[in-house]
């Protein structure tokens, strides 16, 4: 069976079949999709051809011709016809961009923080602060806002400034978590960044008083999002109408939007990741995480390095958590739990701990399985729970089952099993950093 | 002026006390060993020098400044470098990595450089990597500049901590039993390395050694510590005479190594 | 029947069932591990409990459907006792469970502390810890004492739930989440290694947690209160590893090259 499998990867690994698979997929996937918007199996289609971009012996420039067809032209038509396609590369490209920050903490540094998201959630609660009516709320009891309060910027456009503002204020938070921990070895520094994660949640749950700062459970909406505009929405408007075969609505081209800029900003994060990972500094961390007093002999800073680590890290969950509040236009506590902080992990892991392509397919292959297959196996459920059919063997009810077991809830578990077996059968994981020498000709930077 | 002095260095853990008054002198340009029986102190001495310990009484002056106090990587800053007892490589990266990971210090690449790639940056890594495989070619490694450290054999494991050390352009290398495993032939090498890193690239050496061979063929004083504590210090010839000395550990092994 | 009986009854019961899990969670999910860099156990271990926490709410899903398990009141064990201190102007309200559980609590300490200092097993799992092969030389069975560990351990913290959920009679999958997160900070607080430092550490944070939590509020006047209680323990925990690591009752560990 493995030859088999690896017979027909070498097959198609060369030129002309290369070509024809990946094309192949793009045009067949696209067509299935545009038919069928909610098959399974024509996302899997579809989402096969990146990866045989990705790893398939083509020609670069094709490669990326290919890329940025599927990127700028197909996905977007085809998400406006089914936003599922838009919100599943948006979160991945979130999430992408979080795993890659984590890599950086864990992966390059060997710095086990268990509280990442604390700095999602600082991005996420400044534009949310001054993006929204919270300032004019400050005095305010959360639910008994008055109806007629004003957005506190009157221009949203600053939501570009701001996204440079998170960056800087969650590395400034980054520094803050490291100045304590330096010293603190591997078990102890974990379970100190999981309190500070915790911290932050608590903080955003309850900085309802004195000041109504993040407007406490309730979490802090409406959230501006930066204007589109007219001069190019029009054009693009009479283009793509016929073509999708309905109006298209403000809100479908704002989902266009954030899928582009959540596209720009992962591919920023993958240069500014590799060019740090190929540099002194990158080296300094890997030195680090493998001997400390090794490194240091070099003459290799502890200190700065340490924190260098956590606010570069930082940075990039600050700027997606800018990014995710004027996508969403909400944000609450919940979002940045403890849970989130492991789901992160969890996909560096599963990609592979300090490789760069290996996090990104981690955050896909995670967000995937959370969204689609948990989805999917949900319904799949329900519509056994709602036939006569009965588990075979034990005879039981479908029907009996209870409610409350919806598989689309049990993140926990995905994830712990996920942490538990990598570590167990494959801790450098899918695709680990080592097999990435030094400088090749002919690597590009792929989309994703 | 010494290059190196320190005074009355004591260092203690707990209720031993590892280091006990030590004096010594080096200087520059100078080929000098310190041996000793196990757990003599040697080691726990090398690294109160370099900043891992902290010296309870004493002063260490290194090039007219005072060394006691100073972090690790201000120690290394300052022109020491140095290998270790157990082979420390970082074992994950590749041989030329490694080895530019001694030149982190000479380095000048800031911020700025590594994110927007400027021409300077380039200019730099190149040069970095030109002079990383210089130095793997003066050692003696050859073609193994992307393999991964710890694939090597102890031998080449030994030679790129050298070159890592090397690296840093110091003026004073430690090394810590750097012939410790080696087969005559490879000690046969590693001496004749020793000897051109001061002859050709002035730089001091101190080393800790077991091998009476390479002690007494290389060094050009000889410090002999036992408890702690400085017992003897001569020439080769001197040490090799000297009652106490032998009493400690010399014995039989120095009159073979005459041979 | 005696509900004293059934109490350490159930106390026994919780000792095997979380004895028994913790044997089998170290078998499947850290052994294979144990020589790996130190945060690989680390991150199965995190795994480890998120699945065992998602586990229990899939099990209470396909059985009973209710997450949230609500204790009924038991024996007289909510019933108050009240003692007359000198020198205090009211008197002092103790509930029968909460006597119980201090008195378990000692009779815990007293008993770990025998096995681990005084016997034979106790010196093999001291030796284990400080050197796993040099152990092994000695013809100490590692696996079985590394077993014997969790044993113990996983024991201890079933007896620990017991008490809890009569204490506490609100119960869910992820109630654990934060007593173990306190129990390691309790731990850190009173010098990772010594007992009857956990127990100090134990105590010192519970003392904190509850006055500071109240007295924050009033000295806050009302703008910060009793919900950051929880995050107290982390405070505390990052308060301790800067100025003491070792603890209130550890020793400083020496330094080695």
């Amino acid at each position: 069976m493995k030859k088999f499998f690896s017979d027909f990867y070498a097959a198609i690994n060369k030129e002309p079949w290369s070509y024809v698979v990946t094309f192949g997929l793009m045009i067949i996937g696209s067509v299935m999709v545009y038919n069928v918007p909610r098959s399974l199996s024509a996302f899997l289609v579809l989402m096969l051809s990146p990866m045989a971009m990705y790893f398939l012996k083509m020609n670069n420039k094709v490669k990326l011709f290919a890329g940025l067809v599927l990127a700028i032209v197909i996905l977007p038509v085809l998400g406006i016809r089914n936003i599922f396609y838009l919100e599943v590369i948006f979160q991945i490209c979130v999430f992408a961009a979080l795993a890659l920050g984590l890599n950086i903490v864990i992966g390059m540094a060997g710095l086990l923080d268990l509280g990442y998201v604390a700095f999602y959630a600082v991005g996420a609660y400044t534009w949310a602060f001054f993006g929204s009516k919270q300032i004019s709320l400050l005095h305010s009891v959360p639910g008994a806002a008055p109806a007629n309060a004003p957005f506190f910027l009157e221009n949203p456009n600053w939501f570009w400034l701001f996204i440079f503002l998170g960056v800087g204020l969650a590395a400034f938070a980054g520094i803050l978590l490291g100045l304590p921990v330096l010293r603190l070895r591997g078990d102890y520094l974990a379970i100190v960044t999981l309190g500070f994660g915790e911290v932050i949640r608590v903080l955003a749950l309850n900085l309802d008083k004195p000041l109504n700062i993040t407007n406490g459970p309730q979490g802090i909406t409406p959230i501006q999002r930066p204007t589109l505009s007219p001069v190019l929405l029009d054009p693009l408007r009479r283009i793509l109408e016929p073509v999708v075969g309905h109006e298209i609505t403000t809100a479908q081209f704002y989902n266009v939007f954030f899928y582009f800029l959540a596209l720009v900003v992962i591919i920023i994060a993958v240069i500014v990741a590799r060019r740090l990972e190929d540099s002194r500094i990158g080296r300094a961390w890997t030195a680090i995480r493998e001997d400390e007093t090794a490194a240091i002999a070099m003459g290799i800073p502890l200190v700065k390095m340490k924190l260098a680590a956590f606010a570069s890290g930082a940075a990039f969950a600050g700027a997606m958590g800018v990014i995710y509040a004027a996508n969403r236009t909400f944000v609450s506590p919940e979002t940045f739990s403890f849970l989130q902080s492991i789901g992160v992990l969890s996909m560096v892991i599963l990609g592979g701990l300090g490789s760069i392509p290996g996090v990104i397919i981690g955050a896909a292959v995670v967000v995937f399985l959370n969204i689609q297959v948990l989805q999917t196996f949900s319904l799949y459920l329900s519509s056994l729970r709602q036939s006569d059919a009965v588990i075979p063997i034990i005879n039981f009810a479908w029907k009996n089952l209870s409610t409350q077991l919806d598989p689309a809830k049990y993140q926990k578990l995905i994830f712990g099993v996920i942490l538990v077996v990598m570590m167990i059968f494959r801790p450098s994981g899918l695709i680990p950093a080592e097999r990435r020498k030094r400088e090749l000709a002919g690597e590009t930077e792929d989309s994703d | 002026m010494a290059l190196l002095e320190t005074k009355d260095v004591v260092k203690r853990f707990g209720g031993l006390t590892a280091v006990n008054k030590m004096n010594f002198t080096l200087e520059k340009g100078q080929i000098a060993s310190i041996i000793g029986p196990n757990g003599a102190g040697k080691t726990t001495f090398f690294n109160t020098l370099t900043g891992i310990y902290k010296p309870e009484e004493g002063s260490i002056e290194f090039n007219g400044h005072s060394l006691v106090g100073l972090r690790p990587d201000q120690v290394a800053e300052r022109g020491i470098a140095r290998t270790f007892q157990n082979i420390r490589l970082f074992g994950s990266m590749t041989v030329i990595e490694n080895i530019l990971v001694g030149m982190h210090t000479r380095l000048k690449q800031r911020g700025t450089d590594v994110l927007f790639r400027t021409k300077a940056f380039y200019e730099e890594e190149a040069a970095a990597e030109a002079r990383a495989k210089e130095l793997m070619d003066y050692v003696g490694l050859k073609n193994v500049g992307n393999e991964l450290a710890r694939n090597l054999p102890y031998g080449g494991q030994r030679r790129i901590e050298i070159a890592r050390a090397l690296a840093a352009n110091p003026t004073l290398l430690l090394l810590d039993e750097p012939t410790a495993g080696m087969n005559p032939n490879e000690t046969e090498e590693a001496i004749k390395l020793f000897r051109r890193i001061r002859d050709e690239k002035g730089i001091t050496v101190l080393l800790i050694e077991h091998d009476m061979r390479v002690v007494m063929n290389i060094s050009e004083r000889i410090s002999v510590m036992d408890y702690g504590e400085k017992i003897a210090e001569g020439t080769p010839a001197q040490i090799r005479s000297n009652q106490r000395v032998i009493e400690a550990y010399l014995g039989r092994e120095a009159a073979a190594a005459q041979a | 029947m005696n509900q004293y009986v059934v109490i350490a009854f159930a106390i026994l019961l919780g000792m095997v069932i979380a004895g028994g899990l913790a044997v089998t969670v170290e078998r499947v999910a850290y052994k294979p591990l144990r020589n790996a860099p130190r945060l690989v156990p680390l991150i199965s271990a995190i795994g480890m409990s998120f699945f065992l926490q998602d586990a229990v709410r899939l099990i209470l899903g396909l059985t009973t459907g209710e997450f949230n398990v609500i204790l009924p009141k038991f024996g007289t064990f909510d019933a108050f006792q009240t003692f007359n201190v000198a020198g205090l102007d009211a008197p002092v309200q103790l509930q029968n469970k909460t006597i119980l559980l201090i008195a378990v609590t000692i009779v815990m300490l007293v008993g770990l502390n025998y096995l681990v200092n005084g016997t034979k097993i106790g010196k093999a799992i001291r030796a284990v810890a400080q050197d796993r092969p040099t152990a092994s030389l000695m013809g100490i069975n590692v696996n079985l004492i590394i077993s014997i560990t969790f044993l113990i351990g996983g024991a201890l913290g079933g007896a620990a739930g017991v008490l809890f959920a009569l204490k506490v009679t609100r119960l869910d999958p992820f109630v654990g989440f934060f007593p173990g997160l306190k129990a390691f900070t309790a731990a850190v607080l009173g010098g990772i290694g010594n007992l009857t430092g956990a127990l100090l550490g134990g105590i010192v944070l519970g003392l904190l947690e509850s006055f500071g939590a109240s007295y924050l509020g009033i000295f806050t006047q009302g703008a910060f209160g009793a919900e950051y209680k929880d995050i107290f323990a982390f405070a505390i925990l990052i308060a301790i590893l800067i100025f003491r690591p070792s603890g209130l009752l550890g020793q400083t560990v020496g330094q080695k090259a």
